[in-house]
Parts: C-alpha cells; structure tokens; sequence
C-alpha cells in the first residue's frame, strides 16, 4: 500500500536520514528494520514494559506507541547512540560494574530511561530513581543493581572503580 | 491472532496545519478517521483489533493548538497538546490542583506522559482514567472546535458510557478549563492497584474540600461513567466529626456508583474500597485545607 | 598471582548488552527472509471443521499457507517425555494458541493481514479447564486415547499417576495432625525476550535458530519431525533475552521450519508477548497435605496427594510432578512418607520447566503445613524446622543421595538476617520458610578448550548462556586453570555443529557438571603443556611444572605464549584439551538417577498488611543459598535476587485468569502483572553459605533457582501473622487478603478457595 507511505527526515544518533514509511509503522519498527538499529527492543508493543524506550527530542518516550511519521522533523537518540566513539558512557559502565545486567534484553530501554532521568536530575533520590525506570520491567534481576548502577553514575562514581572490563568480549 | 480480527491493515495518515484542514479530513473519513495527538491509546487499540481508521490526523501539527498551559484571572488552560508529564510538573498545577497533579503523575511512566495528552485521556473515556477524579471535582470544562461551531462542556457532563463520550465525530478539543480555587481548598487524590508499580486504577477518587465545607468527590472505575457527587452541608469538614456520621454521609455519597467484577477486582471489594479510600482522601483533603501537606 | 574464582568478573558480553550490540534471534536479518504468522482460534477446545485459505491467498506477497493437511501425514508428533504434541493442529485445537495454520510472506505486514483472513469453520467444544474438570469421568478427553494404547489411564484426563514414599503413614500414630489443601496457580514465565524462531534450508537439511535453552535436544526434535539425520540439522542458539525453562523445549521451531522447506527460504517466526504467554506456563496445582506431628515437634508422617494441571500436552511436565513429587517432603527428617500425584491434561497452554521445576508449588503446601503445625503445636517455626532438617550425610529420602549440605546454618543465618525473634509492631508478620531442588540426576556434557597459539583460549561448549552468567563462570575457570587472563578467553556457545554435546543447560546444573568438564579440558590441556615443555628442555615431564600460565624447569621458565612460539616454530599449532562429564541413567530408579547435588534455599520475610485494603508491602527480604562455592559472588547474587522477585511476582500477583471457553483473559501485559521496580522489598539481602562441600569445581554446587523455591511460603507466613488467618491459594493478592481479614473478621473459618488451579 504505497500510498499510505510518507518520506519522513529525521535525525537518528546525529546522523540525518531521510526515508520512506508506511504510514502505520512505529518508530520502533523502522528503527530496527529499516536502520538496521536492533538495539531498541521489542516486547509487549503496548507501553507497558519500556524495552523500546528511545529518546524523542530528548524526552523518553515508547518507541512502540510513535509511529514513525511522527518522528519527522525529530531528534532520535537510540542505544547505540549513547557511547562516543565506541567508548562506553558512565552509566553504561556503571550497569556493568555494577552487576545490573543478565540476558540484558530490557538493558537498552533501562539505559534509555536512566539517561533520562538523570539528564533532568543529576542527583536522584531512590524514589526518583524508582519512578523514572517505574516503565521498565526486568525479569531476570531483582531491580535493586539497576538502582545501585543509576545511583552510582549520579555521583560520578562508577566507571573508575570496580574490576576491569574485558578489553575483547567474548562470545557470539 | 483471532480470526475474527478485522481486515483492514494500515491506515493512511495526515498531519493537517490548520483547524480547517482537519476538519476537511474528519468531513471525508467521518467515523473511518481517527484523531491522534498521543497515541498512547490509540496505537493499543489498532494493534488489538479494536478499531481499524481508515485515516490517522495527526493534530501535533495544527498551529493553533496550543501544548503550554495558560494561567487567566479566573481559570488554568491547559492546551490540548500539553503532555501529561509537563502537567504533572507544572507550578501552578501543583499550587492550584496538588491533586490533578497527583493524578496526573501516576498514569503510565514517565515514557507515557511524555506523549499522552489530556483531551486524549478524556476522549478514550474509560471510566478507570486516572485524571478524570480530578478535573470533575475542580469542575473542569472542556472546550470543543467543529467546523461551524465552538462550545464548552462541563466535564461532568462529557461521559455517556465506556469509550463514549458527547465530542461529535468532527469535533476536536482544543483546551481544558480549570476555574481557579476561590479561597483556601484540599484536594486529594487516591487510587487502588493491584501492585504498587504502575498499573490500571482498581477503583480511584478525587475529594476536594472548599473553605466553605462544601466537600465533592468523584469516583472512578466504579461504574460506566466517573461519578460525581457532592455534600454541600459542611459537615465533612467539620473537626470532631463522629466517624459512623462521616461513614453515613460518604456512603450517600457514592449510592450513584454501581461497581463491577472483572479481571481486576470484584465488585464487593470495589464497594468496600470505596468507602475505605474516600475516608483516606477526606482525611488528607482535610489536612491541605488546614495547610498541611497531606501525604 | 591473579585468582579469578570467587572473584566478581565482569560479565562476558556485557558491553553488548549495555551499548545495544548483542544480538539476540529477533535482531538477526537474512537475504530473502520471510515472515511467518500463525492462525489459532479464540477458544480452548474447538473442532476444526475447514480451513479456507482463499483470501489469505489473495493477500500480495503470501508464498505459502500451511495447514496439517500440508505436513507429512501422520503429522510428526514431538515432545521431551511423550511425543504427543503434533506440529500443528490436528482436527482438534487443544488449547487457546494451538496454531491451525501458518502463513509465510514477504513482510509481516503481509503474513498479519494474511493470517486474519484466513477463515476457519470450527466448533468450540465443552473444555477441560481445571483439576476438578480433569478428574470428572464425564469431561472429554483432552488427549486421543490412542495416543497411548498400553496406558490403564488412556481413557481418562490423568496422563501420569505417581507413587513415592516409605514406612506406612496408615498406621503412625501421630500427637496431633493438621489437613489442608493448598492451591498455586497457571503463571507465564514472561521472559522480556518474546519467542523468535527462524529456519532455513541449508546443506541438504535444514538450520534453525532459536533463543532455545537446549540446543541439542531441539536438534533431535526437528530431525525427528523432518526425517532428517542429525548431522543435517544445525541448531544456532544465540544468547537468549530471559528464559526461566520457557525457552527449554521446542515449541514452533518444527512448524517453522516446515514452512522453510516449503519455500525453499529464511522464514522468521516471531511471536507477540501474547503468543508467547499462550506458549509456556507453570504447572498449576493443588495439593493436599495430611501431616502427624508429635508434641514435641517431630514430623512422623507427611500423606500428599498433589493434583497437576500440565496442560493440552506432556512437553516436560511430566518430568516436572516426578521432580517435584520426589522432594514433596522437603530437606526434613520423615519417618513416613506417602506422596500420590497425577499428572492432569487440560484444554490449556501446555505447562513446562519454569525455574524451580514443581518446586515452588510443592513447598507452598509443605512450608505453609509446617507453619500450621508450628501453630498448633504452639512451637516457634524456625525451631520446629530446626527439630527435623536433615543432617549432613543423613538419608532422608530413602535410597537417594544423602542431606550434602549444612542446612541449619542457612536457615539460621536468614532467621538471624530477619531479625526472627525480634518485637514487631502491629500489622506486620515475620516468615521464613525452606526449599529443596534436586538438580541433574543424568548428565552427558562435553566441552573442548583450545589453547591458541598466542596463549589466548577459546572454550567450545553446549551449555547456552540466558543471562545466569555461564559464558563468564566457565571463561574464570579457564583463567584460573590455564593461568589465561579472563579477557584473553572467549566462550563459544550456542551452534550445534561447532560445540560439543551438553544435556541441557537446566535445573541449575551448568556450574557443577559442565563446570567439571571445562575443569577435565583444561586438565587434558595442561598436561599435554606439560609434555611439550619436556620435550623442549628435553627433561622429563615430572620435572616441568605449570601454574598460573608459566611453565617452570630446571632449565628455567617462560609463559605460555613463549612456551607455544617455541615449539611450534612458524609450523604454528594449538593445544586442544576435551573434557567431559558423563552420568549415565541409572534403570529402576524413579528419577533415573540420584541427583549430583541438592539446591538448598532459605527465605524469609517481613511484611506490612493495610489491613484495610489488603495491599501486603514487604519492608524486609532475604535469602539464603548454600553454594558451596560462589565462583563468581556477584553472578550468585544477581540470581538469587532476581529468583526472589521472580518469587514474589507469584507470590504476590501473578495468576493467569481464563474464561468458561478457555480464552486468558488476562493476556498481555497489561493486565499480567510482574513486579515493577516499584514492587520490589524495601530492604533484600542476599547471602550465601559457602562450605566448599559442592561436587563441581572447587567445591562448588549449582545456584540459579534457589531464590524461589520458598518465596510464596515464606511471604504467606508472613502475611498469616500479620493478618492472624491463613490464606492457602496464591496468589496474595491485595482482594485476597482482604477477603481472609473479613472472614476472619466475621468469625468464619478461613476456607482455602478453589481457584482455577
């Protein structure tokens, strides 16, 4: 149905793209298939359990809720965004060192929603740490390492401390 | 997936400018077109098979629908694009509605509110809308556009059932109306979940307590449409009041509801949680009229 | 000098995970891949009259529709204890999601719109939705009679009927005896990785990948179903996004990769989180436990007759009654014993391994018995459990491996962490409670290490990595043996045609039995280092030592890769070293084998009641497990804490509703509820006891399920004091806590509500 297809402009992790969608795909959708940035997850499709959270001008919203044509004119910061240069960001080194990641599949999303939250509060409480990721499930962990890796990127402690990473990762 | 699913996949989708342009569009599609300006709700339903548009208007580009909140000498308007969590943070809805704010915060996460709108709450009309408690207490007004004509509808009138509200087919709201409080008031919002993370309103309720003793309340998720009710006697806010006597008049007060059983609760307990639950937003109510902080 | 056990190592392919790298089945893309939709019905139990796929057809870019009438005839059957589950359904759906026919298309625009217009004539059916339906001689049967000719049961709903125990319960003379019947309801595993499946013809045969816990037995399920020797069918495994058991045994693979053959193309199957919820599920029960106690305490007999509703087909729940009725007693000293189950089919989603495999269910009802026991005898509850917990090398399950742990020391150390004894203030209640887990009781794991020529070392095994962390446990025991720096290690996993045979990665097995392999392999390659030292200073090999990656003569030292340039010269070479880990299956014995290890856990709990609303907090968590040895003491907790929320998510508010048609009503995520990061307890402590006296490496013993094997016993005692009532049904819900502080309230006696078991 090409005449239900819009040519979007957006901007995707900095880089301007320009693109031709269907008009009832979402955002995360295109993201994953059309750029090929399988990064973003997905999960329940309904903005129930945060795992396609991307940022949206700089606001964390479901990626799974927005459809894509929506997202022209927009500024899209994805996971694979965050690090520079291949270098992880402190909060990304932060839920690694803190023990906050197992399967990792809702790790994007949390991340996202983290970066979130502490963009707009540098300093969380647990309460507020508990709320911004409040849209975020995790089945595999018992959330508590999640807060502690988001507290401990807050006080810029983190990165620095902890055993080393692995310079070459293994595994498929 | 169902058999019985609609056929009907994809939509077209149309980001009109103006006023005019949508209401062209709302003219051709009729009740094949979908309003969007969230999507939180929207976007659920067409995936569920629940309603299959042939015509998606996308508002966010109508310039003069306004996403700021405008502060008058006698109201708070807050435009039809304003997203929840903007709300939720304003300072003069924390001054002014502490309650609305309450509310508002505890629709979704963060990543919902930084979508949805209010009109949207409102036009999806399902009785558990965590924001409707609320706006009825504070008599929120909401303001529609149709092609030839402008009215304002009081909120307490917008509901007809489930999903069903009063806004035509070719309407579009534009803004919601709170009068601003006269004199010193307490408000206080609660809701019951079946888990302390976010999650759908078993039942929720507004009360709203002014210096005059008038007490309102609204409840939710206890019938087709959010009640409203209101005791003018003063004898709620009055100090020292007999529990059984307070018991009595909140029991009159929720008579119009009428409770429900599904997956959520039951409707014995949604009976017994009523009342349960308007004791609590009284008390607290209470409290912020005295000046305290009501938590 | 590094020590890289009981060392904290970062996780081994964190960085994907953080950066969004990794890989999961969902984000792999091929050349020409189609996309798969399934059809299935909105009932439980309906009789397929027609399938009209003329329309579907119709829809630009469908290539192929399948129905059973497509597959080979009889249509394959699969399953892990009974092969009773065919590809697609067969004349019958037996359970709401049973697919009745499957589109393939270029898009999966094209395969939704495909598969919605696919109309099938059917007629719902009465259906089996409950034990009490089960068990009624005038229910149908869910199962075709003829599936199991020689089978006394095959014209009822019981697929299995159990026996286990010893003494005679009959005649023990008992002070006081205490008879209750407790339920615990169908919940999902709700891994946040949906189901993905892809297959495509490859080589004469057919490659599938799937996020599937068990490479190899998903290898034999597909060769089986397509008449295709082993060697053809290559299974790629990639990391999964969460699994809990849901992802153990194949489920669609077979039909996907049918419709692979049939295109002659990639085909990809992903479910939608409500598919995936119609896939898997826990086996709902309800138990009844008829205990004697004597005045001091001592438990003289347990009678336990336990009803289990696995579903529409066996897939492993048969392995999961025999499991769990095995332990029903727990880590106690039981004169007598008499255990009764039945295995039920129901028109429902087939049950199968969720974490603690029956476990849970079992000590819901024999925790709860003993706190009951405790009451009426007017004993504390730890000292009651202290009176009869098996000792070390104390046989108190007849026949089997003794008690292989010191079980007080867990449950003291969580009564001490609880606070237990301490004053509590009103509204609030206190519980603890034990849970017991056999582990593997037949094992044929292999592994390969390859020392490279530059000193790095690749592990090759069939254990597959979930998120519990076996890729970086196994790369620190390679570190450790080999002297080889964990990030000069790669863990190779997950492909069935470079890595040698595992069993399963299941049951928490993986540290202690492939863990012993990867030590032999690294063993094997040590000792062939040993030689090629020798015979480059050309001493004998008793004189040549290697520790920590240096290699020490009396000729003097180098490390490994000095070692490895040497000998092999520009020649190049490796070292490859095999270990393995074989326990055949022992005949005669009910679970075909003792168990290797037995997974001990301790939880406790403090709870908060609004006795208003019923909504329990918990202010206060712990848990305890005996490892032996945590190898990695940050993996051990992130499991055991994560199992204990997991825990209290059925504790608390998990429960899968159906309606009278045997639809779920509550499908999806928006009305399933798993706890939140808002949900969790106020305070969660994690310990472990660790006394060495594990049979896997360094004295290690298995983790991973431990953490909620008591949570529903120990929260519902801890609710039972607060609210001063029982509630014998999960889940706690906040109505249903309520609804006990009424009864009580009103002076009714509390009656265990038959819930939708």
């Amino acid at each position: 149905m090409d005449q239900d297809a819009i040519t979007i402009t957006l901007s995707v992790n900095g880089v301007s793209r320009s693109l031709r969608v269907q008009a009832s795909h979402t955002l995360l959708k295109v993201l994953r298939d059309q750029l090929g940035l399988t990064g973003t997850k997905e999960c329940c499709s309904m903005g129930e359990c945060g795992a396609c959270t991307v940022l949206v001008n700089g606001r964390a919203v479901n990626s799974c809720l927005m459809l894509a044509a929506e997202a022209d004119g927009c500024e899209i910061t994805t996971i694979e965004g965050l690090a520079v240069d291949s270098r992880l960001t402190a909060l990304q080194e932060s839920f690694l060192a803190e023990g906050a990641v197992q399967c990792g599949f809702c790790i994007p999303g949390m991340v996202m929603s983290a970066q979130y939250l502490l963009d707009h509060n540098a300093h969380p409480t647990e309460e507020e740490i508990k709320e911004g990721l409040a849209g975020n499930l995790c089945r595999c962990a018992g959330y508590s390492r999640i807060i502690e890796a988001v507290r401990a990127a807050s006080s810029g402690v983190g990165a620095s401390t902890g055993v080393a990473a692995p310079s070459k990762d293994a595994g498929r | 997936m169902s058999v019985d699913a609609p056929p009907g996949f994809g939509f077209r989708l149309d980001r009109p400018r103006t006023m005019e342009e949508a209401f062209d569009l709302l003219a051709r599609y009729g009740p094949r077109a979908r309003l969007l300006a969230g999507g939180t709700d929207l976007l659920v339903q067409v995936r569920a098979g629940k309603v299959a548009p042939e015509c998606v208007i996308d508002l966010k580009k109508i310039g003069t629908l306004r996403s700021d909140i405008v502060q008058t000498d006698s109201f708070l308007e807050i435009g039809a694009l304003a997203l929840l969590s903007d709300i939720a943070g304003d300072p003069r809805v924390l001054e002014f509605f502490p309650a609305l704010a309450e509310a508002v915060a505890t629709v979704g996460s963060i990543q919902i509110r930084n979508r949805a709108t209010l009109p949207g709450n409102i036009c999806n009309a399902s009785p558990a809308a965590d924001t409707l408690p609320a706006l009825l207490v504070h008599e929120a007004t909401v303001s529609l556009q149709g092609r030839s004509a402008k009215r304002t509808v009081p909120l307490s009138d917008f509901f007809l059932g489930p999903g069903r509200t009063v806004r035509h087919d070719d309407e579009i709201v534009t803004s919601v109306r709170l009068p601003l409080p006269k004199g010193r008031e307490g408000t206080a919002f609660e809701r019951l979940t079946r888990r302390r993370g976010v999650d759908l309103a078993t039942i929720n309720l507004c009360c709203r307590v002014e210096q005059s003793g008038v007490t309102r309340f609204a409840f939710g998720a206890v019938g087709p449409r959010p009640v409203v009710a209101a005791d003018p006697s003063g004898k709620l806010a009055q100090p020292g009041l007999e529990a059984e006597e307070r018991d009595r008049r909140i029991r009159e007060l929720v008579k119009e509801t009428s409770p429900i059983s599904d997956v959520r609760a039951s409707r014995e307990y949604r009976a017994a949680m009523l009342l349960v639950l308007s004791r609590r937003a009284l008390e607290r109510a209470l409290q912020r009229l005295g000046g305290g902080k009501g938590e | 000098m590094t020590d890289w056990i009981g060392r904290s190592a970062q996780r081994l392919g964190g960085k994907e995970r953080v950066n969004g790298a990794q890989k999961y089945v969902g984000d792999i893309r091929m050349e020409g891949m189609l996309h798969a939709k399934m059809v299935a019905l909105n009932c439980g139990h309906a009789r397929i009259v027609s399938v009209d796929t003329t329309g579907a057809r119709a829809v630009p870019g469908v290539l192929c529709i399948l129905t059973a009438h497509d597959l080979p005839q009889p249509v394959p059957r699969f399953g892990p204890t009974a092969q009773d589950r065919p590809v697609m359904a067969v004349g019958e759906t037996k359970f709401f999601g049973e697919p009745v026919a499957a589109v393939a298309a270029e898009t999966e625009d094209a395969a939704r719109e495909a598969a919605a217009r696919v109309r099938v004539v059917h007629e719902k059916l009465p259906g089996v939705y409950t034990v009490d339906h089960a068990l009624d001689p005038a229910s149908p049967l869910v199962q075709d009679p003829s599936l199991r000719p020689k089978d006394p049961l095959r014209a009822t709903n019981i697929l299995e009927e159990l026996s286990y125990g010893w003494g005679d319960v009959t005649s023990a003379h008992a002070d006081a005896v205490f008879d209750n019947v407790y339920t615990f309801p169908m919940v999902t595993h709700f891994a946040i990785e949906p189901h993905v499946f892809i297959a495509a013809p490859e080589d004469g045969g057919v490659k599938v990948w799937s996020p599937i816990q068990h490479p190899f037995i998903l290898q034999r399920t597909i060769a089986d179903c397509l008449g295709l020797p082993l060697a053809k069918v290559r299974i790629i495994a990639p990391d999964s996004g969460g699994a809990f058991g849901g992802k153990g045994y194949p489920k669609f693979e077979p039909l996907v990769a049918f419709l692979a053959l049939a295109t002659g193309r990639p085909v990809r199957l992903a479910l939608t989180l409500e598919e995936t919820f119609q896939a898997g599920r826990r086996m709902a029960t309800r138990v009844r436990v008829r205990s004697g106690f004597q005045k001091d305490g001592r438990i003289v007999f347990q009678d336990i007759q336990a009803d289990c509703l696995i579903g529409a087909y066996a897939d492993i729940g048969l392995r999961v009654v025999e499991k769990a009725s095995y332990t029903a007693c727990g880590p106690y000293r039981v004169p007598h014993a008499r255990i009764h189950s039945r295995a039920l089919l129901s028109h429902t989603t087939p049950s199968t391994a969720f974490r603690g495999f029956g476990v849970p269910q079992m000590s819901w009802a024999v925790e709860s018995q003993m706190d009951e026991a405790a009451l009426g005898l007017g004993m504390d509850r730890v000292a009651i459990r202290l009176a009869n917990l098996a000792s070390r090398g104390e046989e108190f399950i007849k026949g089997d491996l003794p008690c292989d742990g010191d079980w007080r020391e867990s449950l003291q150390k969580a009564a001490a962490a609880i606070g237990w004894g301490t004053p509590l203030p009103k509204g609030r209640g206190r519980g603890i409670a034990l849970g017991l887990k056999i582990s593997a009781t037949y094992a044929a794991s292999y592994c390969i290490v390859r020392l490279h020529y530059d000193g790095s070392a690749s592990l090759l095994t069939g254990t597959t990595d979930m998120g519990q962390g076996a890729r970086t446990v196994f790369a620190q025991i390679v570190a450790q043996e080999l002297g080889v720096p964990v990030d000069r290690v790669t863990v190779v996993m997950g492909d069935t045609a470079v890595v040698p045979y595992d069993t399963s990665t299941s049951a928490s097995r993986s540290t202690v039995i492939m863990g012993s392999a990867v030590l032999r392999a690294c063993g094997d390659v040590k000792e062939q280092v040993l030689k090629l030292a020798a015979e480059l200073a050309n001493v004998p090999e008793a004189e040549v030592s290697f520790e920590n990656g240096i290699v020490r003569s009396a000729k003097g030292q180098a490390s490994l890769p000095t070692l490895l340039r040497d000998y092999y010269g520009t020649t190049r070479g490796e070292v490859i070293g095999v270990g393995s880990f074989l326990k055949r299956k022992t005949p005669g014995h009910p679970l075909a084998g003792k168990t290797v290890f037995y997974e001990l856990s301790c939880s406790a709990a403090e709870v908060v009641v609004d006795e208003e609303t019923g909504m329990a907090t918990i202010s206060r968590y712990v848990t305890v497990c005996d490892v032996g040895k945590a190898l990695n003491p940050q993996h051990v907790e992130m499991q055991d804490s994560g199992a204990a929320v997991m825990g209290l998510g059925h504790s608390l508010m998990e429960h899968i509703v159906l309606d009278e048609d045997g639809q779920i009503v509550n499908l999806g995520a928006l009305d399933y509820r798993i706890p939140t990061i808002k949900d969790i307890p106020a305070v969660m402590e994690s310990f472990t006891v660790e006394n060495g006296d594990g049979p896997g490496p360094y004295g290690a013993k298995g983790v991973g399920e431990g953490g909620l094997l008591a949570t529903a016993a120990a929260v519902g005692s801890a609710v039972r004091e607060a609210i001063g009532t029982p509630i014998r049904d999960l889940p706690l819900t906040p109505e249903r806590i309520w609804q006990a502080i009424q009864e009580r309230g009103a002076g009714r006696p509390p009656v265990g509500k038959q819930a939708r078991a």
